[in-house]
């Protein structure tokens, strides 16, 4: 076993407070990313 | 009035059908044709193969819910199809039997105005010498009754810990061309979280097994990735957390026979290998499900329905890895010979893989298939039933599309079960399939919209999501707000 994240990241991984208000916040951004509409491909302005 | 048949009740033909009986009026008939009696949240399979949740946490039965939706619904499995009848029906139909009560084995023409196949993957742990679930100390989550069996073999491997065994947990993919590492990535750091739980870690080797070739591929060729304020790699990251949690890695896998605690593989090297174990969890390959078709003439057909899976509006002409683009991938699931066919899910025909094949030095192809499950299978599921609804409505043309070139996906993996001691790991990616022309510099996905992100929330996010989908499944109040 390899300790390869810091005590300090791990704190900030698994402190409840903090990880409330990041819950929100990747709610949020994974609703907008998922439901922020999809589409086709063959007529975009992909060059 | 038209008649809707939907093929299946996963996620693909589950969201299909809702969305059709909540957009058409009564005098359409919907109706859902699956040998299963109950509708599983497949995601939250994971914590019941460590016996953190029951079955019935994750699942429902179907019967009651059609009916008192008005959705038909038949328990039984489709054999074969007639897409332009036949000479004693004139209507299109398939042929189902059913599989449950009195009218086991009894056969039927189920006609129909509007299909779709959204029968999924055949799970065909047949093309691994020896996986079967249960057997020879293998198991398999990709069922809640499949689960349920992993998670009383591995419970019983704990008690055996607990009285001193030293034991090794090889956890990833069955097969050269399996998918769905995700499901095997969440369940491998499951387990290691489960075994420190009940102190028994120090007792464990783990080892991830897996046809990827390199760590984080998915299926999808891996990803560059926003991660706080860096910018990594998905094989990094995966790295980090491995090496983090003391789980070793074979990566370029492709397993093709087991025994009694044995898994036999050979990697890209070319090399003939084997691995003990006490406890495998491995994912099986996918394969379509070996449907006939025919024509009115009764010749067969199936050639222009299938392809392993069913033939959608994709390009499938053959041609190297340089030359695929996001334009071979479909965009509206209708099989192009028969307009009123639709395969959304992951029973469409994919144009090819995501990720780069490669073969061993044998010659034996060993690279992930790709992944077509969850979040893509309830889109292009919702978008084939507002197609369905507009054509019936007299729209000519499918305005709904949705390639999974132009689509993003979240994957929240559980890494560790616990209101406060939980981690999950949430990743995005957009769009699912590489778009290298539109994003060249960084591996053909939006940054902005690609990220990971490790931690607490990532377990409440999963947890949030598996009662938000079983609620929308269910059709309980304003479900249709849920986005899929």
């Amino acid at each position: 076993m390899t300790q390869r994240i810091s005590k300090s990241k791990r704190f900030f991984m698994m402190n409840p407070i903090i990880q409330f208000f990041k819950f929100i916040w990747l709610s949020l951004k994974i609703l907008v990313i998922v439901a922020g509409g999809h589409g086709g491909t063959r007529n975009s302005t992909t060059p | 009035m038209s008649k809707i048949v939907i093929l299946g009740a996963g996620i693909s033909g589950h969201v299909a059908a809702a969305h059709l009986r909540r957009k058409l009026s009564k005098e359409h008939e919907v109706v859902v044709v699956s040998p299963n009696s109950n509708y599983q949240w497949i995601p939250s399979n994971i914590w019941v193969g460590i016996g953190r949740m029951k079955s019935k946490e994750i699942l429902f039965p179907l019967e009651p819910l059609y009916k008192k939706k008005g959705i038909g619904y038949k328990q039984a499995k489709v054999k074969t199809f007639y897409p332009e009848g036949d000479k004693e029906t004139k209507k299109p139909f398939v042929n189902i039997e059913y599989v449950m009560g009195e009218q086991k084995g009894v056969t039927e023409k189920v006609t129909y105005d509007y299909l779709i196949n959204a029968t999924g993957p055949k799970l065909a742990f047949d093309m691994t010498e020896g996986l079967n679930p249960g057997t020879n100390k293998a198991y398999s989550v990709c069922t809640y009754s499949h689960a349920e069996h992993a998670w009383e073999a591995l419970n019983d491997l704990i008690q055996q810990m607990k009285a001193g065994k030293k034991a090794k947990i090889l956890i990833g993919t069955g097969h050269a061309k399996s998918t769905c590492q995700g499901a095997a990535f969440e369940y491998i750091l499951n387990v290691e979280q489960e075994l420190r739980r009940h102190n028994v870690r120090d007792k464990a080797e783990i080892v991830w097994i897996a046809n990827e070739p390199k760590l984080g591929d998915f299926g999808m060729d891996g990803m560059l990735m926003s991660y706080g304020s860096n910018i990594m790699k998905s094989s990094e990251m995966v790295e980090m957390v491995f090496e983090d949690r003391g789980i070793k890695w074979i990566i370029g896998a492709g397993v093709n026979k087991i025994e009694d605690g044995i898994a036999y593989y050979e990697n890209l090297d070319g090399e003939y290998l084997s691995e003990t174990y006490d406890f495998a969890m491995l994912i099986p390959a996918f394969s379509g499900h070996g449907f006939k078709a025919f024509d009115k003439e009764e010749k067969d057909i199936t050639d222009k329905l299938f392809k392993g899976f069913m033939i959608v509006d994709a390009d499938y002409t053959p041609k190297p890895y340089e030359e695929w683009s996001v334009q071979d991938w479909p965009e509206t699931y209708q099989n192009p010979a028969y307009k009123n066919i639709f395969a959304p899910g992951i029973a469409f025909a994919p144009p090819h893989a995501i990720s780069k094949p490669r073969v061993s030095k044998n010659g034996t192809a060993i690279s992930p298939a790709p992944p077509r499950t969850g979040m893509p299978s309830g889109i292009t599921a919702k978008l084939v039933a507002d197609n369905i609804i507009d054509t019936i409505n007299g729209k000519k043309e499918l305005h709904h599309k949705g390639s999974m070139g132009n689509m993003g996906a979240a994957c929240i993996a559980s890494a560790g079960y616990g209101m406060t001691k939980g981690s999950g790991i949430s990743i995005t990616t957009f769009p699912i399939v590489p778009d290298y022309k539109k994003y060249p510099d960084t591996q053909g996905r939006q940054l902005s919209k690609t990220f990971g992100e490790i931690g607490l929330a990532g377990h409440w996010l999963k947890m949030a999501l598996h009662y938000a989908f079983l609620y929308k499944a269910k059709m309980k109040p304003f479900w249709w707000l849920i986005p899929e």
